[in-house]
């Protein structure tokens, strides 16, 4: 069982964008929505605005014409975002992998946090994928409110900070532990 | 002085499942010109089925076509390859074909009339239509093992037996949903405030419909009587009790109520073919490879799908076209725009139940 | 199912002829790679409450010839020909390109379907 105090904090939104499925997966979604998997519980809604979500469902391999509006929608969506891949294809490209107008899955252009196999998904996978989705949101919540670590050497150099290079030595940090 | 407001509705947007991009070209509220690009979802299919499938594989792809009308994709392409193969299937396999074509018929009309009810602001009808829909969605599970994408139908008959257990349970939930449409029935043509959202709104006359070729519920709402369920000999249609269903009044309206209609001879026909399934074996064996071309057209929820397969003796096929009903439909659906207020377009646009992965293939 | 062949010059002539808006229902157009580049067109068409009758016409042309578009007799074949200009890189008479492909993706995928 999970927490429940933990999650009543966040009520989190979903973006949904179909870049190339057989509907199957989005059908599948509004019916998690509906009363009988009642996704609603979690407090999450499905709205339309990349604005104001911050997880982004996304469902089939990537088609050349959607991959701009995929990293558009991305790019507009506020930190802390987590992206949820649905269905076989999307992680993948599954059955339509190497056909000629498709990117096999989604992860060759925007970073992935939680795949959901399947074809097509069940809600009740769904709900599990959003659930970690959740956790996985809690987490990088927790990170971003983390002060910024700022190393002595190189990076106050004249006394004056930069940031960018203080992320990177950070990132460095990580990789050796 | 002339002036006009380009507004654009997509490709993500909140009252689309699927990415479609409609240009409106509006004078104050009215819509004046539409301009469309329905090319998102384009994957290819159509050459992957010739170049990388076997012939007997390819209906389990051509299924991924749309997730809402697979059956009608695999069952068409399979009755194509069956044709040129000669195999002749039992008539139990062709009966559960049916059965299932129907059953995925109901889902599909119940999807598409609660999310017109979304996009003209009503909620509750929505949520109350999608738990409805669950009791289909039993159903189909316990017979087919999947939610959405079935894999039922492969060449030569279906893949799953149906016991007695199964059949029982889908009488009782079919009967459970009549009742549930019946309200549905009393809500649509009663309830005001929806008679506001859909009456004279989005109205396609007779001739226009004969002329764009509009095919599916949205011609039968504007009376012309067209249902490739009455044209075809395949299937049985006519033994279990089909009736064509139309109206005269070419609206929104009109199309919810034709798509109700729909539902219950959909129930009467599932009922009708339970009550009178015959024995036998539900797969036939086969051999060869199949030669020449067959064209095959059936009724997906949306209207005449056609499937034209070309093949040359060998594995590999020469051709498969898809013709789905969205994508013939597209022409008329740009001709209903023309004259409508904006704030309507989203319910204009979910009443035709555009399915924009049939469409690009 | 009924195949007439008809010539490139007169298939608009042949089609408003035979189509009655009323009673033939018109399906779609169809391109089917054959051997030595060359390509068959076929517009299908089927017939209102009447059990499985199709005809089909159908012209073999080469892939310069530029396919006289009938838009004029059936307006919503414009979307099938856009189809057909994209999928074997054809002309079809005022049909633009683009209805699926972008410019970086594959042009004129079906041609080469053969080899």
């Amino acid at each position: 069982m999970f927490n429940f105090k933990k999650y009543r904090k966040k009520s989190p939104w979903i973006l949904h964008y179909n870049a190339g499925s057989c509907n199957g997966c989005d059908i599948e979604i509004l019916a998690a929505l509906s009363p009988k998997y009642d996704l609603e519980r979690f407090g999450v809604i499905n709205t339309g605005n990349p604005k104001q979500s911050d997880i982004f469902l996304v469902t089939g391999p990537v088609t050349f014409r959607s991959r701009e509006r995929l990293v558009e929608l991305y790019t507009q969506m506020p930190e802390p975002k987590v992206v949820i891949a649905l269905g076989s294809c999307t992680c993948t490209g599954g059955v339509f992998r190497d056909m000629y107008n498709v990117e096999d899955g989604i992860d060759r252009y925007i970073p992935v946090d939680v795949y959901i196999p399947g074809c097509a998904a069940s809600p009740e996978l769904i709900i599990d994928g959003i659930v970690k989705a959740l956790d996985i949101l809690e987490q990088k919540t927790k990170k971003m409110e983390k002060p910024l670590k700022l190393f002595q050497d190189a990076s106050t150099k004249d006394g004056i900070i930069n940031k960018r290079d203080c992320a990177l030595k950070v990132g460095e940090k990580d990789e050796e532990n | 002085m002339k002036k006009t407001i380009n507004i654009p509705l997509g490709s993500q947007h909140i009252s689309l499942l699927e990415p479609v991009r409609f240009k409106f070209e509006c004078e104050n509220e009215k819509i004046v010109g539409v301009d469309s690009d329905v090319g998102f979802v384009h994957r290819g299919i159509e050459k992957a089925c010739t170049t990388k499938f076997k012939y007997d594989g390819i209906g389990y792809v051509v299924a991924r076509v749309c997730g809402l009308c697979a059956i009608t994709h695999s069952l068409s392409y399979t009755v194509a390859i069956e044709e040129l193969l000669n195999i002749e299937v039992t008539s139990k396999a062709k009966y559960l074909r049916i059965l299932l074509l129907e059953l995925d018929r109901i889902h599909s009309h119940m999807l598409c009339l609660s999310h017109t009810c979304e996009n003209a602001g009503f909620e509750a009808m929505f949520m109350r239509i999608m738990g409805d829909r669950e009791l289909i969605m039993e159903i189909q599970e316990l017979l087919t093992g999947n939610r959405i994408q079935f894999d039922y139908i492969n060449i030569g008959g279906v893949n799953r037996d149906i016991n007695l257990e199964v059949a029982t349970k889908i009488v009782n939930n079919l009967d459970r949903v009549k009742e549930k449409v019946m309200g549905y029935v009393d809500e649509f043509t009663n309830n005001w405030s929806l008679s506001l959202k859909f009456k004279r709104i989005g109205a396609l006359s007779l001739d226009d419909a004969y002329k764009f070729n509009a095919i599916g519920p949205l011609a039968r709402a504007s009376g012309l009587n067209i249902d490739v369920r009455n044209e075809i000999k395949y299937l049985p249609y006519h033994e279990i009790g089909f009736k064509m269903q139309t109206h005269i009044d070419g609206d929104i309206n009109a199309r919810n109520i034709v798509r109700l209609n729909e539902i219950l001879n959909s129930i009467e026909m599932c009922d009708n073919i339970l009550a009178g399934i015959p024995e036998g074996e539900i797969q036939t064996k086969y051999k060869g490879k199949p030669n020449g071309e067959s064209v095959v057209r059936f009724e997906a929820p949306r209207g005449e799908l056609m499937y034209y397969v070309k093949a040359n003796g060998t594995a590999m096929l020469e051709r498969v076209r898809i013709k789905t009903p969205t994508f013939a439909s597209i022409p008329a659906f740009s001709h209903i725009f023309m004259g409508e207020n904006y704030a309507d377009a989203p319910a204009i646009l979910a009443s035709f139940d555009p399915c924009l992965s049939c469409t690009a293939k | 199912m009924k195949k007439i062949k008809v010539t490139l010059l007169d298939i608009v002539e042949e089609i408003k002829s035979f189509y009655d808006y009323k009673k033939w229902h018109f399906l779609t157009i169809n391109g089917v790679a054959l051997q030595d580049n060359m390509l068959e067109v076929q517009w299908i068409f089927s017939k209102y409450e009447t059990l499985e009758e199709i005809v089909i016409f159908y012209v073999e042309i080469q892939y310069e010839d530029i396919i006289p578009s009938i838009v004029n007799i059936i307006p919503s074949a414009i979307i099938s020909q856009r189809e057909l200009v994209d999928m074997f890189g054809v002309e079809v008479e005022g049909s633009a390109k683009g209805l699926y492909l972008d410019k970086d993706s594959i042009q004129m995928p079906l041609r080469g379907c053969l080899l």
